[in-house]
């Protein structure tokens, strides 16, 4: 009896778990349908929100763009050199430049400048709210939506979209002058194996998917931070449970893409 | 950081600038890429339609290359089937490489082992008229992967054969085992000769054989040097044949000088000939001379005789 009631008991805690799971999630929709509501309402568009969003925008994007292009930099050269030296050992050169493309351009780029928006841009945004909301100067409402929430949501994502734009053209350049060097010799044939690459449908997921990160990354740490009570020890366990389901909604779209490119 | 009152965000200098130049970047660089793709799919150059007629279309995926001489010149958009059941490969072709296919042209799908299937052009003769849009063209096709079955049966028969080559009981191994033998007899006391003969007596007789071979070679070598000292020795015949030899020329140079003197006579010959030839035109006229002083004498007895009238013997002769 009493191992069956500990069953019953430990069913009873899983089913509970699952089901706040299931409500914070929904707490996360209903948070995000709110922002894109005020976000598609012209009475929004005030000066001090256009401030607020010009000043996010220009503070969260702007100091990282240098120190991420080296980045990317960095790590393109590294991966486009093993991929051409692996492919010039075994002989299959020919696919270097499409392997490359693939690799770096539609996979692992656009995954590092998520995480990078993640690291540089929204996570300490939604620390701000977080410190706010523990000092008790978080008031319930819409104005705080629109002057701090919208904003700083927006702003991630106009920083993942530009970090991942930026870091796929440094790498489209670098893979063409590790190939062909300094000349414009290789432009039609570069420009062909792209087009193979980026065909429409491939294309359609790239692009989804950078957007979805882009407001994966804007969205969940904030809506974490916000969908839980102000006590500060609580707040501090949203932050990571932000991270948490940011790196699993991150996976998921990951996860989508392969099956859409590959499958 | 929570614990004390949150400081007033200090002012961004040419904050609307700089929000500006971030979104218009942003902007452009999506703008651009998009661009850029739109010119890598080709969709905005001028094509024309090749259609390909084959078979089995497998390997050809939508988006991959024509090539002529290597180097891309179509895209494939879209691959359908026909109402007879084969498959229609229908193949964008820039204008701006189109004048590389002829009419002539011929086209092949070459399925590798490694990587996709390839399309390629191949034009023989250039000067021929240009291929027409949207014409449709059957395709040669070469499959490394079907050519594989026949190649590992082939092989799996070339083996079996090998087997039974190589077997304890096939034809390979009884030759070898008799070129043992025969290596193992040649090895033997008799050597190679009682390997060839097979026993000791016939051996024996080849050895007796040889024997008086050798005796008659040394009676011929004897009867040879003889022989040496008939032809060839101071008396023989050699040295006799060189005596006829100076004779036979001493007579060959009487022989010249009586040829000489014949000679010379011919010449006189010749030239009494030439006299007698002289003298018969002579006679010639001399005759002609009496033949005209007949006519006239007889012209001349016959005016006498017409004169003479008791004459009555009318015929003339001459005395």
């Amino acid at each position: 009896m009493a191992s069956a009631s500990s069953v019953q008991g430990a069913l009873a805690d899983g089913v509970r778990a699952f089901a706040h799971w299931l409500q914070n999630w929904w707490r996360i929709a209903q948070l995000g349908a709110q922002l894109l509501t005020l976000a598609l309402s012209p009475p929004s568009y005030s000066a001090a929100y256009r401030q607020a969003l010009l000043r996010h925008i220009v503070l969260g994007t702007a100091p990282s763009l240098l120190s991420f292009t080296v980045l990317t930099t960095l790590l393109s050269l590294v991966v486009i050199r093993i991929v051409l030296v692996t492919s010039v050992s075994y002989g299959l050169t020919q696919y270097a430049l499409e392997m490359v493309v693939r690799v770096l351009v539609l996979e692992l780029i656009p995954l590092t400048a998520a995480l990078f928006a993640a690291l540089r841009c929204t996570i300490p945004r939604a620390a701000d709210v977080a410190a706010l909301r523990s000092r008790g100067q978080w008031r319930e409402g819409s104005a705080p939506m629109l002057l701090e929430v919208l904003p700083r949501v927006s702003a991630g994502i106009v920083c993942a979209l530009l970090l991942a734009a930026i870091s796929c053209g440094v790498t489209l350049l670098l893979a063409y002058l590790a190939v062909y060097g300094f000349t414009t010799a290789g432009f039609e044939a570069y420009t062909r194996t792209v087009g193979h690459v980026f065909s429409p449908g491939v294309a359609l997921v790239f692009g989804l998917k950078i957007a979805a990160m882009a407001v994966a990354v804007a969205l969940l740490p904030l809506a974490s931070v916000l969908i839980t009570s102000a006590r500060p020890g609580e707040l501090t366990s949203a932050e990571l449970k932000g991270l948490v389901r940011m790196f699993f909604v991150i996976l998921l779209i990951e996860g989508a893409s392969l099956v859409g490119n590959y499958a | 950081m929570t614990d004390h009152e949150d400081p007033a965000p200090p002012p961004v200098r040419h904050l609307e600038l700089k929000a500006a130049l971030l979104l218009v970047l942003l902007v452009a660089l999506i703008g651009g890429a998009a661009l850029y793709l739109m010119y890598a799919r080709g969709v905005f150059e001028q094509t024309q339609r090749v259609v390909l007629l084959v078979d089995d279309s497998e390997g050809v995926r939508v988006g991959m290359d024509m090539t002529f001489s290597g180097f891309p010149i179509g895209r494939v958009r879209s691959v359908e089937l026909s109402p007879e059941g084969n498959a229609r490969i229908l193949i964008d072709v820039p204008k701006k490489d189109a004048h590389w296919l002829r009419t002539s042209s011929m086209f092949t799908l070459v399925r590798g082992l490694v990587g996709g299937a390839t399309l390629r052009a191949y034009s023989g003769v250039l000067t021929d008229p240009l291929l027409p849009d949207g014409a449709e063209r059957k395709v040669l096709v070469g499959d490394t992967a079907a050519e594989l079955p026949i190649v590992v049966a082939a092989a799996r028969e070339l083996i079996g054969n090998l087997s039974k080559l190589t077997s304890s009981e096939s034809s390979l191994a009884g030759s070898l085992d008799n070129v043992k033998t025969l290596t193992e007899k040649m090895n033997g006391p008799q050597g190679a000769m009682g390997a060839l003969l097979g026993n000791e007596a016939d051996a024996k007789k080849i050895a007796d054989a040889l024997e008086r071979v050798n005796t008659l070679l040394a009676r011929v070598d004897r009867m040879a040097a003889k022989a040496d000292a008939q032809v060839l020795g101071p008396d023989g015949l050699v040295a006799g044949s060189r005596t006829t030899v100076a004779q036979l020329n001493a007579v060959l140079a009487d022989t010249r000088g009586t040829l000489k003197k014949v000679d010379a006579i011919l010449v006189e010959v010749q030239a009494v000939a030439g006299n007698a030839r002289e003298a018969t035109t002579d006679l010639g006229a001399l005759r002609g001379e009496v033949d005209a002083t007949v006519r006239k004498v007889e012209s001349l007895v016959d005016e006498v005789n017409r004169k003479w009238p008791f004459a009555r013997e009318t015929e003339l002769k001459l005395k």
